[in-house]
C-alpha cells in the first residue's frame, strides 16, 4: 500500500486525472451553455463521435492536425443545427430527438469509418506542450502544465464560460430565455436564434470532445464507439454542477480523479473485487449528489419546454 | 401531442440500420448461407476481426455460387442478439456463428425452434444436436508469452490489462501469471480490469496506470486493447504481448508477439460437419496441437529475443502442446 502513496504514482494519478477531465470539461461545458438556454441535447455522445471520427479521418488523409480538428468543429455546428432545427424550429420532445441524435452520430462515425477508412489507423497526435516556467513549479507544474493544448483550452473554457453566462450581455439573454422565455421575448430578445447559437456552440464543444478522445491523444486512432458513455456522463454533469461551469469544473475533477485513483487501486492489489474500484466514480458521483441537496439550484425553468409565442407550457 | 408524434418520427427515420451493418442472405437452394453475430465491428483488431476475417476466408474459398455471409456487428446485448439469430433462422441461414460468451442463453433457446440449422457460440461449453461451441484455450500461449515476458523485463514488473474478468480474458490472464511465475517468481505481475470490452481510452488510461508503476511488458485482451497499445507505444523501452488476432501492424514497434485464433479452420469444420450431416453436438478446441491457435512473432522486433531464449521458448512451446507443461484453468 506504501507504493501507492510514492510521489510518482501520486503526480501520475493526478496528471491522469487532469487528462481524463478533459472531455468532460468541453462536452459539459458545451452541454450546460445549451441547457442554459432551455435546450436539453441528449445527443451528446453521437456528436462525440462524429467529432472523433471526422477529426482524425480529415488529420489522417491531410496529415495536418489543425485541419482535423476545424473538420470537428465544422461537423459539431453541423449536428448542433441539426439539433436545434429538431428542437427548437419543430420543437420535438428533447428526451427523445437527442436519442435519435445519439444514434444517428453512432451510425455514422461508423459508417464512415467503414466506407472511409475501413480498418484500425494510427497516428501522432497533438504532443504534450510545457509551457515554460509554470512547467517547473513543484507537484502543479506536472500536473497541469505537461499536458497537450487542448486541455489547457478546456481548463481556460471554465473562466470564460462563467464570464460569458454571468458577465455578459449574450449571457443574461441566454440565461432569461431559459429561464422565462416568453418575457424575454417581450423585451424583444429572439428566443429561438439565442437557443440556436447555444445549441451549436455546445455541439461543437461536443464535437471537440470527441477530437480529444483521436487527435488529443499522443498516437491518435480512431475505434467504433470511442466516445463509450463520456457524452452521457457529460450531461449528468451540468446537473451535479447545477449549471455552472465551476460546478463542471469540480464535476469533471472528482469524476476523472477517482477515475484515475481506481485505476491505480486495482493494480496494487488490496484484495477487493475489481468491480468496486471501477464503479466508485460513479458511485461517489451519485452519493455527492444526493448529499448536495441543501441549497438544491433547480435548472432553467424552461429546460425541455418548446418555445411558442403566447402559449405558455 | 403531435410533439410527441414528431420526435418519435425523428427516432424511427434516424436509427434503422445505421449502428448495424450486414444484409440479409435470400434463400436459395444450393448455397450454403452463414450468417455472423459480432459483439463489435468486424474491424476492431480483436475478437471479432479475428472471426469475420476467418469466415470470410471460408466463404471466399467455397466461391460465391457456393456459399454466402452476412454479418450483424456491434450487438453487445444479448437480447439484441437473440433477435439477430432468430432472424437469420428465419431467413433460411444454415450456420448461425454467435460469436460471443454473452449469446448463450438466447443462442440455446433459437437452435431449439430450428433444428436443421447448425448454430455454434464460444467461447462456451454448451452444446446440443445442432449447437456447436468453441473454446479457445487462451491459456496457452498467454502461459508461454508469460514465460517469455518474465525473462525479458527489466524492470521485474509486468501488466496485464483485462476487460471483464469473464471467459477468455480470464484465461488468458491466468495463464500468463502461471507462466511468469514458472519463469522467475520473483516478477511481479499487476493485474486489472476496465470492465468493458470497448473502452479504449480507458484501457490507454489503465495502460499508463501500469507503465507509471513501472510496467514494462504489458499485455490484455478484447477489443479495447488498441487504446492499450497506444499507450505502449507513446513509452520507448515498453512492450506489448497481444492476444486475439496478430496486432503487430497497429505498433509495430512495440508488440513482440501475438496469439492468434485460426477461426478460419474452426468455420471450415464447422462447415464440413453440417455438410456431412452433423449439426453440432461438439466443443471445438483451439490450442496448440491442432493449430488453430499460433504465435506470430513481429519480424520488426525479431532481435528483441535473443536466439537461446528463442530456443527456449520454442522447447517450453512443445512441451505446452504435448501436454507435459500443464496450464491449469481458473477453478
Amino acid at each position: 500500500m506504501s507504493e501507492f502513496f510514492q510521489a510518482t504514482v501520486l503526480l501520475g494519478l493526478l496528471t491522469a486525472g487532469v487528462r481524463l477531465a478533459t472531455p468532460f470539461l468541453f462536452a459539459g461545458l458545451g452541454e450546460m451553455l445549451s441547457q442554459r438556454s432551455g435546450v436539453l441535447n441528449l445527443g451528446v455522445e453521437g456528436i462525440m463521435l462524429i467529432g472523433a471520427f471526422v477529426s482524425f479521418f480529415v488529420a489522417f488523409e491531410s496529415g495536418n492536425l489543425y485541419l482535423g480538428l476545424l473538420a470537428a468543429i465544422l461537423a459539431g455546428a453541423f449536428m448542433g443545427l441539426l439539433t436545434a432545427f429538431v428542437s427548437v424550429t419543430m420543437k420535438a420532445v428533447q428526451g427523445i430527438s437527442g436519442i435519435g441524435i445519439h444514434i444517428l452520430g453512432l451510425g455514422l462515425s461508423g459508417l464512415f469509418f467503414r466506407l472511409t477508412m475501413g480498418s484500425i489507423s494510427t497516428m501522432r497526435g497533438f504532443p504534450r506542450l510545457a509551457i515554460p516556467i509554470l512547467k517547473d513549479i513543484p507537484v502543479l507544474g506536472r500536473v497541469l502544465f505537461n499536458q497537450n493544448w487542448m486541455v489547457y483550452a478546456a481548463l481556460l473554457l471554465v473562466p470564460i464560460s462563467w464570464a460569458v453566462i454571468y458577465k455578459t450581455t449574450f449571457g443574461l439573454k441566454v440565461r432569461s430565455v431559459g429561464e422565462n422565455p416568453h418575457a424575454a421575448d417581450s423585451l424583444g430578445i429572439s428566443v429561438t436564434r439565442v437557443r440556436y447559437i447555444c445549441v451549436v456552440i455546445g455541439s461543437i464543444m461536443a464535437s471537440i470532445a470527441g477530437a480529444f478522445l483521436t487527435i488529443g491523444q499522443h498516437e491518435a486512432a480512431f475505434v467504433n464507439n470511442i466516445a463509450a458513455g463520456r457524452g452521457f456522463i457529460a450531461v449528468a454533469l451540468v446537473y451535479f454542477a447545477k449549471w455552472n461551469p465551476l460546478g463542471v469544473l469540480a464535476g469533471a475533477f472528482l469524476f476523472s480523479m477517482i477515475d484515475a485513483f481506481q485505476l491505480r487501486i486495482q493494480i496494487i492489489d488490496i484484495g477487493i473485487p475489481y468491480e468496486i474500484p471501477v464503479m466508485l466514480p460513479y458511485i461517489v458521483t451519485i452519493v455527492v449528489l444526493a448529499l448536495s441537496t441543501r441549497g438544491r439550484v433547480l435548472g432553467p425553468t424552461a429546460l425541455t419546454k418548446p418555445f411558442v409565442r403566447g402559449v405558455h407550457t | 401531442m403531435k410533439k410527441l408524434l414528431f420526435s418519435l418520427l425523428v427516432l424511427v427515420l434516424l436509427a434503422p440500420g445505421l449502428a448495424f451493418a450486414g444484409g440479409a442472405a435470400e434463400v436459395d437452394d444450393g448455397v450454403l448461407r452463414i450468417g455472423v453475430i459480432l459483439p463489435s465491428g468486424r474491424d476492431d483488431m480483436s475478437w471479432s476481426q479475428g472471426m469475420y476475417e476467418g469466415v470470410s476466408a471460408v466463404v471466399a474459398n467455397m466461391g460465391a455460387g457456393n456459399a454466402q455471409m452476412a454479418v450483424t456487428e456491434n450487438v453487445p446485448n444479448p437480447v439484441d442478439a437473440g433477435a439477430a439469430i432468430r432472424d437469420y433462422a428465419n431467413q433460411g441461414f444454415n450456420i448461425i456463428i454467435a460469436h460471443g460468451s454473452q449469446y448463450q442463453n438466447p443462442l440455446m433457446e433459437v437452435a431449439a425452434d430450428f433444428p436443421e440449422v447448425t448454430f455454434a457460440h464460444g467461447t462456451a461449453f454448451e452444446t446440443s444436436s445442432n449447437i456447436f461451441a468453441y473454446d479457445p484455450q487462451a491459456q496457452l500461449g498467454a502461459y508461454l508469452f508469460g514465460w517469455l515476458a518474465a525473462q525479458m523485463t527489466n524492470s521485474q514488473v509486468l501488466g496485464i490489462v483485462g476487460p471483464v474478468r469473464a471467459g477468455d480474458a480470464i484465461k488468458y490472464n491466468y495463464g500468463f501469471i502461471q507462466g511468469v511465475e514458472a519463469a522467475n517468481p520473483s516478477v511481479r505481475v499487476l493485474e486489472s480490469y476496465t470492465g468493458s470490452f470497448g473502452d479504449n481510452i480507458q484501457a490507454k488510461e489503465m495502460a499508463e496506470a501500469h507503465i507509471n508503476a513501472r510496467a514494462d511488458i504489458l499485455t490484455g485482451t478484447a477489443q479495447q486493447v488498441v487504446g492499450a497499445i497506444q499507450a505502449v507505444s507513446e513509452n520507448d523501452g515498453v512492450y506489448w504481448f497481444a492476444n486475439d488476432t496478430d496486432q503487430s501492424p497497429l505498433a509495430p514497434n512495440s508488440i513482440i508477439a501475438s496469439q492468434a485464433y485460426s477461426w478460419e479452420t474452426v468455420v471450415q469444420y464447422m462447415v464440413d460437419s453440417h455438410m456431412a450431416g452433423k449439426l453440432g453436438g461438439e466443443i471445438i478446441s483451439l490450442d496448440l496441437t491442432n493449430e488453430r491457435i499460433q504465435l506470430v512473432f513481429n519480424p520488426v522486433l525479431a532481435d528483441l529475443v535473443p536466439a537461446d531464449l528463442m530456443a527456449q521458448f520454442e522447447s517450453k512451446k512443445a512441451d505446452v502442446a504435448s501436454g507435459a507443461i500443464q496450464v491449469r484453468l481458473p477453478e
